[in-house]
């Protein structure tokens, strides 16, 4: 009895002493680390030791931001770790803005971002001294579709494609309905008076929240609804069986990711406007190129310039992730890869650190 | 009159002892007994069926890839992930509650029930207890990441700027910590008077009396709420998320004990919320597998701590 009391004390002692060694641990090597990290490569850090071999890269990355950058970067992450095992990654996706706070407070050297960098945000990085370079990856795109017999239906204005699947359009069942929707947004075009068959992408898949936060969220919040679409449809995580859907109903409306739905055949892809009466756009490599297609954001990783230039680590790591095998990635993952002329500029952007300023 | 009272008083009291005893008088009884039936059957069901099914949807993960799924990393696959990254940031967040939490709630019960003098101060300590037991866990969280991630960063972790398991792990303490010293004090106070005042009869000191008699007898009572304080902690997500936990992909870089500590970490409960809003079906069988495996972590420490208890009632 007495000597387990003992054990139990002589436990707590060396907790605590361990505890205290590592607090003390600490603070000398953050003295020693912050010059290093500030002022000369990562290896240095490495040279130290003089077993260490001065080709492994050593150091410290944190990427955060977009969930939905996130697969691509945890996909490049995976590949540069299994080739770099010295290295620490870490990779996060708890949104774009929430990412950018982060950024901007200095803590992580990669932010992912689903959408542009916001005026504000920029300034939040400016007055505490970050820059950021500016590099789009890839485009995240969304096909509407329909079946080859429609010819009633060319193209959806965002107003009428959120009355066909928007939370308010829960169990109709022809185009024609959601023409009262459609009219109190602004919309003066309308649906044909045909039964909607309507097949799309799963809750939880990627497309479906790509979906929501381009489309839907244009109105939700005004019309006093949740951010979702309406439960009453054929929902599949298989683009092939939404393609399916798509061809078994003549009057049928779907919706997948771009870079299926350009493979698929024997359906009729729609033009999308943006809004009711503007210009109806196709969707194509171009067009989803350049974000003229409204259903379709560009997907960025912006870099903090002064880490990319002190961390060895994480400048080794971008030129991975534009690497032809790390941006292929972007396909792999289910996004639109970038054109040929887009990559040569990106990674000429990188190359020469062009810092981004707005 | 008077001289027949007595045999009516019997029975009358006859009448009482069948009506009390003769169940299908007691309607209202049996109600009771029917809602308490209820009450447990549901619970049981609830749980059955929970359990069920999360073996069921995760029954193919955890059959052909057990050991991979226990020692691989976090990844992008769901065939090539794994939990060695999460089960040793919760194996971590639990050796903090039990050395940090444990010690520190036990002390202040015992300071409060037999040290503090009884009045409205006491009261006052214990009634905001008893309320920061009921604060939800992202209060917690927020409090973590203001003291520990950012306050104490070159403590927590300077590299990894405070995001670490013992930001966590110290987050996660101070959350149980009112749990440990409501339980404590209750099984202090349920310690029957005239042990401590046999100790006092025979001439020991006070820290003697509560060492040796008042400790070891409300220990089977300290221990469960240890169990209680535990299992809590492991299974909070909340105030992870708010202290960094990592969701997406990590490496684990040094393994030295001090400093892998002030690494970036991940927890059980973060990797499957994480991985139930992945899409397909082999995601949900992962986390399904995720979910029985931290079922399984819960359940072996309450086991440890359960007998425990049984060690301390067997010597009471």
């Amino acid at each position: 009895m007495k000597s387990r009391r003992a054990k139990f004390v002589a436990g707590l002692t060396a907790l605590v002493l361990v505890t205290a060694a590592c607090g003390s641990d600490d603070s000398s090597s953050t003295d020693t680390d912050t010059p290093a990290t500030t002022a000369a490569p990562a290896t240095t850090a490495g040279g130290s030791d003089t077993t260490a071999a001065p080709a492994a890269l050593e150091g410290t990355i944190v990427v955060s931001g977009s969930s939905t950058v996130e697969p691509i970067s945890i996909a490049v992450a995976e590949e540069f770790a299994a080739v770099n095992p010295d290295v620490n990654i870490s990779v996060d996706g708890p949104g774009t803005g929430d990412g950018f706070k982060l950024f901007c407070a200095g803590e992580t050297d990669i932010n992912d971002a689903s959408s542009k960098v916001k005026p504000a945000q920029l300034e939040e990085c400016a007055a505490n001294g970050i820059e950021m370079i500016e590099l789009k990856v890839g485009n995240d795109g969304i096909t509407m579709m329909t079946n080859t017999a429609n010819s009633a239906v060319e193209c959806l204005s965002f107003e009428q494609i959120y009355a066909l699947t928007g939370p308010e359009s829960q169990g109709i069942s022809s185009w024609a309905q959601a023409n009262a929707v459609a009219a109190e947004l602004g919309e003066t075009g309308t649906l044909p008076d045909a039964p909607l068959s309507l097949v799309g992408p799963g809750e939880e898949s990627g497309t479906f929240s790509s979906f929501v936060e381009i489309v839907i969220e244009e109105f939700n919040e005004d019309r006093g609804q949740d951010a979702t679409t309406r439960p009453d449809y054929q929902a599949s995580a298989d683009d092939n069986i939404i393609i399916q859907g798509i061809q078994g109903s003549d009057t049928s409306l779907g919706w997948v990711g771009f870079a299926f739905a350009k493979e698929a055949t024997d359906v009729k892809v729609l033009q999308v406007s943006e809004e009711a009466g503007g210009e109806c756009v196709t969707p194509t490599d171009e067009t989803i190129g350049n974000n003229t297609y409204p259903i379709s954001r560009p997907l960025f990783i912006y870099v903090n310039k002064a880490k990319a230039e002190s961390n060895a680590a994480l400048a080794a790591f971008v030129d991975y992730y534009l690497s032809n095998d790390g941006i292929a990635n972007v396909a792999e993952v289910g996004y639109v890869s970038l054109s040929d002329a887009d990559l040569a500029s990106l990674r000429d952007t990188w190359s020469t650190r062009t810092v981004f300023a707005g | 009159m008077a001289l027949s009272q007595p045999r009516q008083a019997a029975s009358l009291a006859a009448d009482l002892v069948s009506d009390i005893t003769r169940n299908e008088r007691d309607l209202s009884g049996k109600a009771f007994r029917i809602a308490l039936l209820a009450g447990i059957i549901t619970a049981f069901v609830v749980l059955v069926v929970l359990i069920v099914d999360v073996i069921n949807v995760g029954s193919p993960v955890l059959s052909e890839r057990l050991g991979d799924l226990l020692s691989s990393t976090l990844g992008s696959k769901p065939e090539t992930s794994g939990l060695s990254q999460a089960l040793r940031g919760s194996f971590y967040i639990g050796v903090f509650v039990l050395l940090v939490a444990v010690p520190l709630g036990v002390s202040a019960a015992i300071f409060l029930e037999e040290y503090a003098r009884q009045g409205r101060l006491t009261r006052f300590i214990d009634i905001n207890i008893r309320n920061l037991a009921g604060v939800p866990s992202v209060v917690y969280g927020i409090l973590g990441l203001t003291v520990f991630v950012q306050a104490l960063r070159a403590f927590t972790g300077p590299d990894s700027n405070g995001r670490s398991v013992i930001s966590a792990g110290l987050t996660l303490s101070i959350l149980v910590l009112p749990i440990i010293i409501i339980t404590s004090a209750e099984a202090i106070r349920a310690v029957p008077n005239g042990i401590r005042e046999a100790g006092y009869g025979v001439g020991a000191t006070r820290w003697e009396v509560v060492k040796s008699h008042v400790l070891p007898y409300a220990a089977p009572g300290i221990l469960t709420g240890t169990v209680l304080a535990l299992a809590r902690a492991l299974g909070e997500a909340a105030p992870l998320i708010l202290v960094g936990a990592t969701t997406g992909f990590l490496t684990s870089g040094s393994s030295y004990l001090p400093s892998s500590l002030q690494e970036r970490f991940t927890a059980l409960p973060i990797v499957i919320s994480t991985w139930s809003g992945r899409p397909g079906e082999d995601w949900r069988a992962s986390t399904a597998a995720a979910i029985v495996i931290m079922l399984a972590v819960v359940l072996v420490a309450n086991a440890g701590a359960i007998l425990l208890r049984n060690h301390y009632e067997k010597k009471r």
